[in-house]
């Protein structure tokens, strides 16, 4: 896999916080020093959201192997990371960027019908679910798979993806909103 | 408490959002989370004069593209070394700001000297001052340095399998990782891994390293049972008491009760190694403990695991959720001599 494109977090729409933790721009500046260390903590912390993030937009059989090319391309390009504060923001991008990657490489499915009849288990369920999450507004559709999926609560949505909380906020209560009424007519 | 529950599950419930998540949860990251590897099929970058290829003639095309790629790789006999402290020698003889290691000849670094080996596309290891390394191997696929003594630290960004290690009582394999290995004078070794897995490997005995964890090998004996750098000083010396495998039948019986004592969920790869390292009569006691953290899978019978059956213990170390047996199996494959 190659990623030739340069990620310009300041150039994203969406407001961002202000209040990155100071230790993780003291990570990132030490990781991009060569601090093996630190990276393995950038790691630890933002694995769940860059899971989540892939989960809103990737084939889903293949998130996880995706998780590590996500890491893999950040500890590449980390160097290039002018703002340490926005490193959030940064491996989200990337992540979306796998994540368009691996959908041009995955052969091509049976979208899922919206009168599917009841699904025998529950993991068949949970797709079918995570199916209509993916089809919300993108705003929405990722900050719901963090909340629902990788449980992540708002605080913890807004300190890793670099959001303002009242942008979680927002998208949260908006993403539930239109995923009960679609999930309403689905079953009605 | 913000009285929201879709912000953060505090306040009144809503049923809607609950079900969702019992529902959605187990799709999302598994905890633990897995360990950073890299993936078999990361590609070789381009180089970047390769760039120029497309305007250039057909000659200088082939020509510039011939040049550009032996300079991303290492020499074929040897490896590029720059000196980054104090005065490195090769071949006993101080080198210049940047070096060529040679198959057979040995980097050294007394108590100021730093450097680094730059391994092209397959990483670079940094020397710390106090060491002695020589370099073994640079076959494609297969590279190989050889710690006589003090310490490296490897970022390695190759396919598993692809570098190693070579140390008095091990081998480490890099299975996509960055770590630190030391070796004393006296040949024991320890490695810290940061990122990723090292395979330790020694006669058949064999160790399996994720992040977090350290190990610590033996001349004669070989790798000892990987564990987390937060475990106690107790926990620590009872698994050196386990591996060292001295004194009467009772110590190493207490040793293993304060490792089952202590053992948290994420000691699970403890516990795993330990399967095939305590004496038969002690194995029902780890697999219960294990058992009770991971439950074996169907396939695993408690009488397998006592006779050290090792379709069992691979299929168990599958269900711990950390990647198959089988894919640790295919570079041990290609790892025989």
């Amino acid at each position: 896999m190659r990623l030739f494109f340069q990620v310009n977090p300041t150039a994203a729409a969406r407001p961002r916080s202000e209040a990155v933790p100071d230790d993780v721009v003291r990570l990132v500046r030490a990781a991009q020093g060569g601090d093996r260390t630190a990276f393995a903590e950038l790691y630890a912390r933002y694995t769940r959201m860059v899971h989540g993030v892939l989960i809103a937009h990737a084939p889903w059989a293949e998130v996880d192997d995706l998780v590590q090319d996500v890491f893999l391309a950040a500890m590449e390009r980390l160097p290039s990371l002018n703002e340490p504060a926005a490193f959030g923001a940064w491996v989200s991008a990337i992540a979306r960027h796998c994540a368009v990657d691996a959908g041009r490489r995955a052969r091509p499915t049976t979208e899922l019908p919206g009168t599917l009849a009841a699904p025998a288990c529950e993991r068949g369920e949970a797709l079918l679910v995570l199916a209509e999450i993916r089809r919300l507004p993108e705003a929405y559709r990722e900050t719901l798979t963090l909340r629902l999926v990788e449980g992540m609560t708002g605080v913890e949505i807004a300190a890793r993806t670099g959001l303002t909380e009242g942008s979680v906020r927002v998208n949260l209560h908006r993403g539930m909103k239109l995923l009960r009424e679609r999930l309403s007519g689905r079953t009605s | 408490m913000s009285g929201d529950y879709l912000w953060d599950g505090c306040g009144p419930r809503d049923s809607d959002v609950a079900a969702l998540e019992r529902l959605l949860r187990p799709l999302g990251q598994s905890e633990p989370p897995p360990p950073f590897v890299t993936l078999q099929r990361a590609t070789r970058r381009v180089p970047r004069a390769a760039v120029f290829v497309m305007i250039a003639s057909l000659a200088a095309t082939i020509a510039l593209v011939v040049v550009a790629w032996s300079a991303r790789q290492p020499a074929p006999s040897g490896v590029e070394v720059t000196r980054l402290a104090g005065m490195p020698t090769i071949g006993s003889q101080p080198m210049a700001a940047r070096g060529a290691l040679e198959v057979g000849r040995w980097l050294e670094t007394d108590a100021g000297a730093h450097a680094t080996i730059n391994l092209g596309d397959i990483g670079r290891v940094d020397v710390d001052p106090g060491t002695r390394l020589s370099l073994l191997r640079t076959r494609p696929g297969d590279m190989r340095l050889h710690l006589q003594h003090g310490t490296v630290h490897a970022t390695i960004l190759a396919p598993p399998g692809q570098f190693a290690v070579e140390t008095a009582s091990s081998t480490a394999v890099d299975l996509g990782c960055i770590y630190t290995l030391s070796v004393g004078d006296d040949g024991v070794g320890v490695v810290q891994v940061q990122l990723g897995w090292v395979g330790f490997v020694w006669r058949g005995r064999d160790a399996f390293i994720p992040a977090g964890m350290v190990d610590v090998t033996r001349p004669g004996l070989g790798p000892g049972t990987p564990r987390f750098e937060d475990t106690s000083a107790e926990f620590r010396a009872a698994i050196d008491a386990i591996d060292l495998g001295r004194g009467p039948a009772a110590v190493a019986d207490a040793a293993l009760d304060r490792i089952l004592r202590e053992a948290r969920m994420r000691d699970v790869v403890t516990l795993w190694h330990l399967l095939a390292r305590v004496e038969p009569r002690s194995r029902d006691r780890v697999f219960d403990r294990l058992a009770g953290f991971v439950p074996p899978p169907a396939a695993v019978t408690r009488d397998g695991i006592r006779r050290g059956q090792r379709e069992m213990l691979d299929a168990w170390w599958d269900g711990l959720g950390l990647g198959t047996a089988q894919w640790w199996g295919i570079w041990k494959q290609q790892w025989r001599e």
